[in-house]
């Protein structure tokens, strides 16, 4: 009965149910927004490593996190490749340039990645068409996203940067994530001509991948024996926590979204429980006249649970698929990888049926004042 | 305040205070609905504090440099970039007529590792550089302890730099790129977007953690130009643009700040981020606000027709509703402004960003709350005109 009397309470007067859906969808919205938010910063930090095929990386045991990783000798990774387990080990270079050809005059800095192209180590399919491109010498390919301070970036034009004429190859499609401004791919010989003083011995990121079968985490303590001391070796699993650590603890990031994530859910919360308590007021004599036939307190608290919840799921839909299309908008603006997983999906769903739980008991209390003697 | 609110005596008619009655007259209702928009308020509130304390702290080491007329390289996009030019040029900047000092400011943002006394690591943090003799800062602890910076090695730390670097700590001793160097003083700046701290030193300690050889001594990132007195900055700003060349860029201090300003704004992903949630929370308030009224003008239903039957004209009665609906949302923000002020402070002291509490987000959020109620009860308002005294008895 609680359900059914939930389900006629509120299609009793539509006009209103629908008023308090709009309340609910607005409250659960917000939640999606401020998760898609802190959720899409960390998942920014890991953009590169979700576009790289390995099994292991090796690092520095100076790595902060993948923008600034610290580097090892090139001596560690081959010390690596020479393990059974190993199909291949592929160093990355990381550093910035000044590309003297920005708009108004400006040189912005430019995050290059030096790599060797046979090695294929990065996935975008927009990457692995163009390995020929990127083999000529002074070519790079630079990554779509890009901003416009760059000036334009088509294939073709001839650029300086850090006082060398460089040839643009292409665009590819990956995302500059927290590197800077703007993201180039090199050759290792163009790198080590780019950044002279850098040259290839020491690498920032060594990208491991294992052969078929092997255990990573069996291999990654294994390696660690030939790399010695000084390096770090990341499972994937490992790496993916560590780099949510660094952004949600080290930064402020996790504070500003944590705390937007933490006020949208109370404001939620007060969106619900207005919404219940006006129907419970509204619906007082009724109540009381379901008291006075021998209803007790817990029953009504039921119902008005129920009710609650029927609300609260009716407006999460809506709500999902507002959120796609407003994540795609803050994806364009700011470059931050909002992605709506099933996994927010259901967070914000558990979420939502928790709200409505609470909203339900804190308005529940009105219904003690339901006393029928009162009401008639 | 209320007074604002009291009707006024129109078309012949007493002046009574209904919408603050109205207001008044159920405690508990009046706490629940300042709640529900004073947590909206408190959205929107954190959400502006979080936008200018992003552009504060990114504009704070420009805003605090003691100087009129700035130089830098025409090819800079940002403060936090290195884009150094040859110390020579400063003493041609000297002989411009009008200039009374010009001195040297070094910087950097990605080659100095701090050791942190906490775990021994090395971190990259935020280096200036200045000649003690000449400052360069408007930071009174970086201006007393100056003297002590003479000796090679020694530096200057903030206290306010993020906790993992120890600088907070009293530790005298340290290293910046494998050079000893010894921490003589502190300050309080703070962190930004980029930087998680910063030390300060003479241009002879930068050269030396900088590894700088004697023949090719470090490039200077601003030249800080203090101006005679008397003299008119446009004119000493287009003589300085005569006499040096067109790498170099000559900007006043608001334009310096300008510059940063529309960098920050359009290149950083902060302000729509911050706009979303704000609005975000405009519009959650807006709902609120409209149960709120909408179960007033419901439950008062009888009064108001009674007000009709008895001659009170539509309009006043809407008046009465709005008022009622501005003084709920008055009621929600003072609160959530309160309560701000204390989270800004926790905000301020966890996260390291300068949360301030201004008249500017005093006064929009104030507007953005009377909008989001007055915009809501105006909606909610028409069963106040449909309300028949014949239908309601």
């Amino acid at each position: 009965m609680t359900i059914e009397l939930a389900w006629r309470i509120l299609t009793q007067d539509i006009g209103r149910t629908a008023l308090a859906l709009a309340g609910i969808f607005m409250a659960i919205l917000l939640v999606f927004i401020q998760l898609g938010l802190f959720f899409a910063v960390p998942q920014g930090g890991l953009l590169l490593y979700d576009h790289m095929r390995f099994d292991l990386l090796l690092v520095s045991d100076q790595y902060e996190y993948q923008a600034q990783p610290g580097a090892f000798q090139l001596t560690r990774l081959i010390a690596a490749r020479n393990s059974p387990d190993v199909v291949k080990a592929t160093p990355l270079y990381f550093g910035f340039v000044k590309w003297k050809s920005g708009e108004d005059g400006l040189w912005p800095d430019l995050f290059v990645i030096g790599f060797d192209p046979a090695s294929a180590v990065l996935t975008p399919a927009s990457i692995n068409a163009d390995l020929g491109v990127l083999s000529r010498p002074d070519t790079i390919l630079v990554d779509n996203a890009t901003r416009p301070i760059f000036g334009p970036i088509e294939a073709g034009r001839v650029v300086d940067i850090a006082d060398r004429r460089e040839a643009i190859g292409g665009q590819y499609v990956l995302g500059t994530g927290f590197m800077g401004l703007g993201v180039a791919l090199l050759s290792e010989a163009n790198f080590a001509r780019l950044l002279p003083h850098r040259g290839l011995a020491m690498p920032n990121l060594g990208a491991i991948q294992l052969k078929p079968g092997v255990d990573p985490s069996g291999a990654a303590a294994d390696l660690q024996k030939l790399t010695g001391p000084g390096t770090t070796i990341f499972t994937r699993p490992k790496l993916d926590a560590y780099e949510a650590g660094y952004w949600t603890t080290r930064t402020s990031v996790g504070l500003i979204f944590g705390s937007g994530l933490l006020i949208s859910i109370v404001v939620g919360i007060m969106v619900i429980y207005q919404i219940v308590s006006t129907q419970i007021g509204r619906q007082l004599p009724q109540f009381a006249t379901l008291k006075a036939i021998g209803y007790s307190d817990r029953a009504l608290a039921g119902t008005v649970t129920a009710m609650s919840l029927i609300i609260a799921v009716a407006g999460f839909w809506p709500a999902l698929a507002a959120a796609a299309l407003i994540y795609d908008e803050i994806r364009q603006r700011t470059l931050l990888p909002m992605t709506l997983s099933i996994g927010h999906a259901a967070l914000v769903l558990t979420a939502s049926l928790a709200m409505a739980v609470v909203s339900a008991l804190l308005a529940a209390d009105g219904l003690r004042r339901a006393d029928p003697a009162d009401v008639f | 305040m209320a007074v604002g609110f009291f009707l006024a005596d129109r078309g012949g008619m007493h002046a009574v205070p209904l919408a603050w009655r109205g207001v008044i007259a159920n405690k508990w209702r009046l706490v629940r609905s300042s709640a529900g928009i004073g947590f909206a308020v408190l959205l929107m509130l954190t959400q502006l504090g979080f936008q200018e304390a992003f552009f504060a702290a990114s504009l704070r080491v420009l805003r605090g440099l003691d100087g009129e007329i700035f130089l830098q390289s025409a090819h800079k996009y940002q403060f936090a970039t290195q884009d150094p030019f040859s110390v020579s040029l400063l003493a041609t900047a000297k002989t411009v007529p009008g200039v009374k000092s010009v001195s040297p400011f070094y910087a950097d943002w990605y080659d100095l590792f701090w050791k942190s006394p906490v775990d021994g690591k090395v971190y990259l943090i935020r280096g200036f550089a200045f000649d003690p003799d000449r400052p360069v800062l408007l930071l009174p602890a970086v201006n007393t302890q100056r003297g002590r910076l003479q000796a090679t090695g020694a530096v200057l730390v903030d206290r306010r730099a993020r906790r993992f670097l120890g600088m907070d700590r009293p530790v005298a001793q340290s290293e910046i790129n494998g050079v000893r160097t010894d921490i003589v003083g502190q300050f309080a700046l703070g962190p930004d977007f980029v930087s998680d701290g910063t030390v300060i030193m003479s241009e002879r300690t930068f050269a030396s953690v900088m590894h700088a050889s004697v023949s090719d001594p470090p490039g200077v990132e601003l030249g800080v130009i203090k101006l005679a007195p008397g003299a008119d900055p446009a004119q000493v700003q287009s003589a300085l643009r005569r006499a040096l060349p067109a790498s170099i860029t000559i900007m006043t201090k608001d334009q310096l700040v300008a510059f940063e300003r529309a960098f920050q704004a359009n290149l950083s992903s902060a302000g729509p981020i911050f706009a979303i949630g704000t609005i975000v929370g405009f519009v959650v308030g807006m709902l609120i606000s409209y149960q709120i009224t909408f179960a007033e003008v419901s439950d008062r239903l009888p009064q108001y027709a009674t007000l009709k039957a008895i001659g009170y004209p539509t309009a006043y009665l809407l008046r009465v509703v709005l008022e009622q609906a501005g003084l709920n949302g008055i009621a929600g923000w003072i609160p959530a402004w309160l309560t701000s002020l204390g989270l800004y402070r926790l905000i301020e002291h966890i996260a390291l960003l300068p949360m301030q509490m201004s008249l500017g987000i005093t006064l929009l959020s104030l507007a953005l709350t009377l909008g989001m109620c007055l915009i809501s009860a105006t909606i909610a308002v028409g069963r106040v005109i449909r309300a028949d005294p014949a239908a309601v008895f």
